[in-house]
C-alpha cells in the first residue's frame, strides 16, 4: 500500500520537508478534506485566526485524483474559515490536483508568511519557494499565463492580495470559491502555486481498476441525469426548476420565485449563448458552459451565479450574468458571497438603512463596484466583509443571508426545510453542499420529498453530508453521485405515480435511514447504484473499503470538522439560520413556508449521536475510531 | 531509467520541442539534457534527433524516425467518453475533442485533429483509462 506523502512548508523561513501519512491516518482518513481536518486539528493551534502568520492552509487530494476514475480531478483546500472562524473546505476542478500528484505530492501543508509576494513551485518531487513580486496586483488569468501552460496552477487575484474575506482561488478557468481561500494564501503572500511532474500515480491493481472504470463511466453516461440533463443544461438548468417551485431566491431571498427568472434560466443558456459543453479533466458528465465574453470563449456561469446576479438582485440580463461571472473569476471573488452581499446591501437602500448605490433590479453599476470592493475603497470595503460583518454595522441581521458568516447558496430553504436544516448545521457555514444539499431531493430534483415537512430530513440531511464528505475524501466531483437517484425516475418523469409515491414515503424513511448509518459495518459491498467511489477506492488503494466504510469516512469527516468548529468556539448557538428563514412565512397563507429548525435541529443531534450542546459524544467518536481527536 | 543525451548533441532544440513531458532543456547550439526525474522513456527525443545523440535507458543509440513512420493514434470513438484526459496530456496538441454538431449538442469524443502535430509519444494512449486510444502505424 503507498502512503500519501505530503509537503510541509513553511514560507517564513522558506524551507519544506516531506511529511509522511501514517498507515493509521491513511486508513481512517483516506485523503482530501477529511484528512486535511484531522491535519488541521493536528498541526495547528487553537484560537489562531485565519490570517494569521501560523495559520495553516492544506491543499491535498484524494486516492482518485489524476487515476482516470470519473470526475477525479477535483483537489480540495482545508483551512481556517475567514468569514465564520470555523472550519473551511474548499473544492475545485482544476489541474492543479492533478499536476500536484504528478509532481509527487499527495499534498501540500503550508505554513508561514513569505517576506514579499511568492510562488511555490512543485516540481519532480522537489518544492521551492521564489520570490515573484512582478506578479503582485495581476489578475488570476494574467498571472497564470506567466507559466508554462503545462504546469498545473493555483492563484489568487487583487481580491486574495487586498484580503477580501470571500477571495477565491483559481486553478486554470476553475475556481475554489467559498470560504476564503484567496484571503488566506494572500496573507502568506502567496501568489501562485504551481506544479509540474509526469509520475502517474499508482493504483494498487490497475487492471481492475480500469475495468471497474469502464462499468462506472458507461453507466455514468447512461443515467439521465450525468448523461444527459448535466451536459445539456450544466447546473444552470436548475434556475428552471427552483423557479416552478418557488426555491428560487430572489429580491434577497424574499422570495422564491421571478416571473423572468427563465431569461437567466439554463435552457436560455444553451439556446441563445451556448458555444459547447467542455469539463474538468477526467470528466465524462461534462456540465461545464463555454459561453461567448466580450468576443472570447469562456466559463459560463453555474446555477448559484445566475441565481444571484440574477433574480436575487431582481435582475435577469443574461450578458450582465455572463461577464460579471468572469470578472469575478479573474479577480479571485467568491461570486456567491460577492453577489448576496450586493442583495443585502441593496435591501439596506430600499430600507434606507445605508447607501452604497446600488437598487435592486439595476446592474448597470455592478462592474463598477466590483472593482471599488476589491480595491477595498471607502464604504465599499464593507461588502468585502460579507453580509454577516455588514449586518453588524449596519443592522438587518434577520435578513442578512448567511450561517456562521457565510453566505447561503441558491436555494430557497423555506421552501427546501431539509434544506435549510443543512445551512444551518454545515461546518463551513450556508453551504447547501457541505449542508447534504437536500434541496436536490425537495425542490430542484426529479424526487419530490415533501418540501415543507420537518419529518425525516435530519436522518437524509445526515446520510447525505457523509456520502458527499466521502466522494470529495476521495478526490471526486459530487455531480459523480447524482447518479444515486436512480435513472428510472427520471424516466417516468416527476408527474409519475411511482415517483410521487416514493416522494410521499421518503419522509417517514427517516427511522430507516438512521438505522442504516448505524449498521454499517453489515454493508460490506459495493455497487454501481450506490456509491461507485467506494468500489474505485478498494481496487486503487487495495484498502478493505465497501459502501458502509465509506459511508463512515464521510462521518468521519464530518465529526472532525465539527469538532475543529467546536474548538475554535462554534457552538450549537452557531447552527442558525436569520429569522427571515425561520419565523417569516415566504407565503403568509401556508404556516409551513419557513424553516421550523427548532423542530429537526434536536432530531439532527441525536441522528449524528452528538449530545444536546451538538457536540459529538465519547461514543459517537469511540465508534468511529477517533477517540483522541476531540482532545 | 532514462534516456540520456550524449556529447554529440548540436543543440538543435528538436528533442526538447518533441518531449511529451518537457523534461529536455538546453540552451541554442548546446549539449541538452534530460530531467531523469520526469523523463518517460518514450523515446520520442531519440527518434528526433537528426544526429544520434541519444541513447535509450538500456545504453542503446537511439535511431532517428521520421513522424510518417512513427505509430499515431486511433480513437475508439464509440468507448471514448471525451473526458479529456488525453488531450489534456496531449504536448503536442495533436488531439482535440469533436467539436458539437449542433447548439446544445451533448455528444462528443476525442478526435486526432492534427496529425502532423502527433509525435508518436504514446502518452495518450497510456493514459486513456478506458484504453479506448490505440497507436497504430499510420495509414
Amino acid at each position: 500500500m503507498k502512503l500519501p506523502v505530503y509537503a510541509k512548508v513553511d514560507l517564513t523561513t522558506g524551507r519544506w520537508e516531506r511529511f509522511e501519512i501514517s498507515q493509521e491516518y491513511f486508513k481512517k482518513y483516506i485523503g482530501g478534506k477529511c484528512l486535511a481536518a484531522r491535519l488541521l486539528l493536528d498541526l495547528t493551534e487553537p484560537g489562531l485566526g485565519p490570517l494569521d502568520e501560523r495559520a495553516v492552509i492544506i491543499v491535498n487530494t484524494g486516492p482518485l485524483n489524476g487515476t482516470g476514475a470519473p470526475s477525479s480531478s477535483r483537489f480540495n483546500l482545508s483551512f481556517k474559515n475567514v468569514l465564520t472562524g470555523g472550519i473551511a473546505s474548499s473544492n475545485c476542478g482544476g489541474q492543479f490536483g492533478v499536476m500536484l500528484k504528478r509532481a509527487g505530492f499527495d499534498g501540500l501543508i503550508i505554513t508561514g508568511r513569505a517576506a514579499e509576494p511568492s510562488v511555490l513551485e512543485a516540481l519532480d518531487g522537489e518544492i521551492r519557494i521564489r520570490p515573484a513580486p512582478e506578479l503582485w496586483g495581476l489578475d488570476a488569468e494574467k498571472t497564470q499565463e506567466r507559466f508554462p501552460e503545462w504546469y498545473g496552477k493555483l492563484v489568487i487575484g487583487p481580491a486574495g492580495e487586498n484580503g477580501l474575506l470571500y477571495a477565491s482561488a483559481i486553478s486554470g478557468e476553475r475556481v475554489a470559491g467559498r470560504c476564503g481561500s484567496g484571503a488566506v494564501l494572500g496573507s502568506k503572500k502567496l501568489k501562485a502555486l504551481v506544479a509540474y511532474g509526469s509520475k502517474r500515480p499508482e493504483i494498487y491493481d490497475r487492471e481492475a481498476f480500469d475495468r471497474f472504470i469502464l462499468k462506472w463511466i458507461r453507466f455514468i453516461k447512461r443515467h439521465p441525469m450525468t448523461g444527459q440533463s448535466l451536459p445539456r443544461y450544466g447546473s444552470a438548468g436548475l434556475v428552471n426548476k427552483a423557479n416552478a417551485t418557488n426555491a428560487l431566491p430572489t429580491k434577497n431571498f424574499q422570495r422564491g420565485h421571478f416571473d423572468e427568472a427563465d431569461a437567466v434560466s439554463g435552457e436560455t443558456l444553451t439556446e441563445t449563448r451556448l458555444i459547447r459543453n467542455s469539463g474538468c479533466v477526467s470528466c465524462p458528465i461534462r456540465c461545464e458552459r463555454r459561453v461567448p465574453v466580450d468576443g472570447r470563449e469562456l466559463k459560463g456561469p453555474e446555477y448559484e451565479t445566475l441565481g444571484f446576479f440574477g433574480p436575487n438582485i431582481e435582475a435577469a440580463d443574461m450578458d450582465t450574468v455572463l461577464r460579471m461571472n468572469w470578472l469575478c473569476d479573474i479577480y479571485g471573488v467568491d461570486t456567491i458571497s460577492f453577489a448576496s452581499s450586493l442583495a443585502f446591501a441593496m435591501e439596506l437602500k430600499e430600507r434606507g438603512m445605508a447607501d452604497f448605490g446600488l437598487e435592486f433590479g439595476r446592474t448597470d453599476k455592478l462592474e463598477d463596484i466590483l472593482l471599488k470592493v476589491v480595491n477595498r475603497e471607502g464604504i465599499y470595503s464593507d461588502i468585502a466583509d460579507g453580509t454577516k460583518r455588514m449586518a453588524a454595522k449596519y443592522g438587518g441581521e434577520d435578513f442578512a443571508i448567511n450561517s456562521k458568516g457565510l453566505e447561503l447558496a441558491s436555494y430557497e430553504p423555506r421552501r427546501s426545510v431539509g434544506m435549510g436544516l443543512g445551512y444551518a448545521v454545515a461546518n463551513r457555514g450556508g453551504c447547501h453542499l457541505n449542508g447534504g444539499y437536500l434541496a436536490l431531493l425537495e425542490s430542484v430534483g426529479v424526487l419530490s420529498m415533501d418540501a415543507l415537512t420537518p419529518k425525516g430530513k435530519a436522518q437524509f440531511t445526515a446520510f447525505m453530508q457523509d456520502a458527499l464528505e466521502a466522494v470529495s475524501s476521495a478526490g471526486c466531483c459530487l455531480f459523480s453521485a447524482q447518479t444515486f437517484v436512480p435513472g428510472v425516475f427520471f424516466k417516468l418523469g416527476p408527474n409519475s405515480p411511482v415517483t410521487k409515491l416514493v416522494g410521499k414515503v421518503m419522509p417517514h424513511m427517516g427511522p430507516m435511514v438512521a438505522l442504516l448509518l448505524n449498521i454499517t459495518p453489515a454493508i460490506a459491498f459495493n455497487s454501481l447504484l450506490l456509491l461507485p467511489h467506494a468500489e474505485a477506492l478498494r481496487r486503487a488503494t487495495g484498502l478493505r473499503m465497501f459502501t458502509g466504510q465509506f459511508l463512515d469516512l464521510g462521518e468521519r469527516s464530518y465529526n472532525l470538522e465539527r469538532l475543529y468548529n467546536l474548538r475554535e468556539g462554534l457552538t450549537a448557538k452557531d447552527d442558525s439560520l436569520p429569522k427571515r428563514l425561520t419565523r417569516d412565512l415566504q407565503d403568509p397563507s401556508d404556516s409551513r413556508t419557513r424553516v421550523p429548525l427548532e423542530k429537526m435541529l434536536p432530531v439532527y443531534y441525536n441522528v449524528r449521536g452528538w449530545d444536546a450542546a451538538g457536540r459529538p459524544t465519547r461514543r459517537k467518536l469511540r465508534r468511529l475510531g477517533m477517540e483522541e481527536a476531540s482532545k | 531509467m532514462a534516456h540520456r543525451i550524449l556529447e554529440n548533441c548540436i543543440g538543435c532544440g528538436a528533442c526538447a520541442r518533441a518531449c511529451p513531458v518537457h523534461a529536455i532543456e538546453g540552451a541554442a547550439k548546446a549539449r541538452h539534457e534530460i530531467n531523469v526525474r520526469r523523463c518517460i522513456d518514450c523515446g520520442v527525443c531519440g527518434m528526433s534527433c537528426p544526429v544520434g545523440a541519444v541513447q535509450d535507458a538500456s545504453g542503446k543509440a537511439c535511431a532517428r524516425v521520421p513522424l510518417k513512420e512513427r505509430k499515431a493514434p486511433v480513437i475508439d470513438v464509440e468507448l471514448c467518453s471525451a473526458c479529456q484526459i488525453c488531450v489534456t496530456f496531449c504536448a503536442a496538441k495533436a488531439l482535440a475533442i469533436s467539436e458539437p454538431r449542433f447548439r446544445g449538442d451533448v455528444e462528443a469524443h476525442c478526435v486526432l485533429a492534427r496529425p502532423d502535430k502527433c509525435v508518436g509519444c504514446g502518452v495518450c494512449e497510456a493514459e486513456c483509462p478506458l484504453h479506448a486510444i490505440r497507436m497504430e502505424a499510420r495509414g
